[in-house]
């Protein structure tokens, strides 16, 4: 009973980290609605950069970090601007595919960086798990947790009571709608990336200073656990992709603990698969599937 | 020809890719007016619209309105400079509450008091909106989704309001509110250039009429000036008598 409690809060807290990275997903999907298969790629390539830069140049663990999100951020952008930008919205399988070629590009150039396969990186935080009764809870975890909850709350304050936030929902609803209300679709695109970047960037700094290390493979795992968890939830659902990442986290912390860590992944993949199967739209999708008007051609 | 001609539009040519969905069209709507564009499925009548409003380029011609040549502008300019479209199908942001769908239409505008009035205004002028204020607008009926769209579009503070087929799909009595809307806004002084397939509602408000087919402006006047059924026969079926058709 006591594991099953200790390993659902576990789940939570690292599914937190789930939440924050197909949060990312789902601002820019939603905006776009073409996949952008690089956003992991775009989060190891700002990870590698802190870490680069508290390996090789001394920085400071803050600094690194720092520099972890802001590297996100102008990888994104580049993403934007090669791969999105210059295709057209029915181009969606070629901005999907160019996006492919980024995430290799960002990897290759990591590991001409750092060649080595696994770099460590600082902890933010150290000290004992705090005892909670007969429940354990790590401090990383924690800081996993709060920093998605401030994070998960920050962002609905955005979107929920701000000019940009509105907008942002509304080229969501409808582009052509938006654009007939003056809003410029061009450059909200380019914030709501900077937005997702900063959002996944933050997840990848949280995610690498609790495993204390990187590896080139951060930007895949992100990739995969920002997908699953946001088809969990929806695709386009913000409170679905909070959702989908914390029962991922939940349903493959319990899958290690009763089968063994080979089995993390297959289980949260069957999980993917059953939820497809049964409900297709996810956990808060838009049944039946959603309604998106062409949003006009020509030209803005 | 009307010396107050708000909104000028002359030879205008747009095309998808190759083919021309307008095919040289020249129309004026005099300010203070309703002016409305009637024809059959397939003339045009919403490609002209999306390029008043800045969504797609004109290939050649002119718009002007209101002394600016605003033919290739982007929307937001359009918007800015005192147009707004009420689209076909209203596409209201169905995932939006409707207070936010109402500020939505306000994007471009600065003056923040402002804009809380005129919200004030627009519950005030629908009080069905009031009601519905924090419900998401995809809950709304077909019927308080267009009144939603329109006081969207007011939101803007436009001085030429376009609405494409602002009937489309509502029931009898509906239409006759909307349309009594569209009345109310033309007593109070905003100019409106509307599409409508609902000739015979349409021609009852309008000041002046053009008739489209093909690309083409086929026929105008003043609704007194032609037998209303031919201007309607017309509007539906197109100049040209086909076999089948009565």
């Amino acid at each position: 009973m006591i594991d099953a409690v200790q390993n659902t809060l576990d789940g939570l807290m690292i599914g937190s980290s789930y939440a924050l990275l197909a949060l990312g997903f789902t601002l820019t999907f939603g905006v776009m609605r073409r996949l952008n298969l690089a956003y992991g790629a775009t989060i190891m390539a700002g990870v590698y950069l802190g870490t680069w830069l508290f390996l090789e140049q001394d920085a400071g663990v803050a600094t690194a970090g720092i520099a972890a999100v802001g590297g996100a951020i102008l990888a994104g952008l580049y993403v934007e601007r090669v791969c999105f930008a210059p295709l057209s919205e029915r181009a969606a399988l070629a901005s999907m595919v160019s996006s492919f070629a980024i995430w290799m590009q960002l990897e290759e150039a990591a590991m001409l960086a750092l060649p080595r396969h696994t770099y460590p990186f600082p902890a933010l935080v150290s000290g004992e798990p705090l005892a909670l009764g007969p429940l354990a809870l790590r401090l990383e975890h924690l800081l996993m947790l709060g920093s998605a909850v401030a994070i998960g709350a920050g962002l609905y304050f955005v979107l929920q009571r701000t000019r940009f936030g509105r907008a942002l929902r509304a080229i969501t609803d409808n582009a052509l709608a938006a654009r007939l209300l003056g809003m410029g679709v061009g450059a909200m695109r380019m914030r709501a990336f900077a937005l997702a970047a900063a959002v996944g960037g933050i997840a990848g700094l949280l995610i690498a200073t609790t495993d204390q290390q990187v590896t080139p493979m951060l930007g895949m795992w992100a990739t995969i656990k920002g997908l699953v968890a946001m088809m969990l939830g929806g695709l386009g659902s913000l409170r679905g992709a909070v959702a989908g990442g914390l029962l991922l986290g939940v349903v493959e912390t319990h899958a290690q603990w009763y089968f063994g860590p080979q089995v993390r992944d297959l289980v949260a993949f069957l999980l993917l698969f059953a939820c497809l199967a049964v409900r297709p739209s996810g956990l808060f999708g838009a049944r039946g599937g959603g309604r998106h008007p062409p949003a006009g051609a020509a030209h803005g | 020809m009307s010396a107050a001609a708000l909104l000028e539009i002359a030879d205008v040519v747009t095309a998808y890719g190759r083919i021309e969905a307008l095919k040289g069209v020249s129309l004026n709507v005099a300010a203070g007016t309703i002016t409305c564009l009637l024809g059959p499925n397939g003339a045009g009548k919403t490609t002209l619209m999306l390029t008043v409003a800045g969504i797609l380029r004109p290939k050649r011609g002119a718009i002007r309105f209101d002394g600016a040549s605003i033919a290739g502008w982007l929307p937001d300019r359009v918007v800015a400079r005192g147009v707004a479209l009420v689209p076909e199908n209203r596409l209201v942001f169905a995932q939006m509450s409707v207070r936010d769908n109402l500020l939505a239409g306000a994007y471009l505008r600065k003056d923040r008091e402002a804009i809380f009035t005129d919200l004030e205004r627009m519950y005030q002028r629908f009080p069905r909106l009031r009601e519905r204020a924090q419900q998401h607008a995809g809950t709304l009926s077909g019927g308080e989704q267009q009144m939603l769209a329109v006081a969207r579009a007011l939101m803007s503070r436009p001085r030429l309001l376009l609405m494409d087929e602002p009937s489309l799909g509502l029931a009898p009595l509906v239409v006759g509110d909307i349309f009594r809307i569209i009345a109310g806004l033309k007593a109070e002084g905003t100019t409106v250039f509307l599409v409508e397939q609902n000739a015979r509602v349409a021609l009852d408000v309008a000041d002046r009429f053009y008739l489209m087919e093909q690309g083409r402006v086929s026929f105008q006047g003043t609704p007194g000036e032609l037998a209303q059924d031919e201007v309607i026969r017309r509007a539906y079926l197109g100049s040209v008598r086909r076999p089948h058709s009565a």
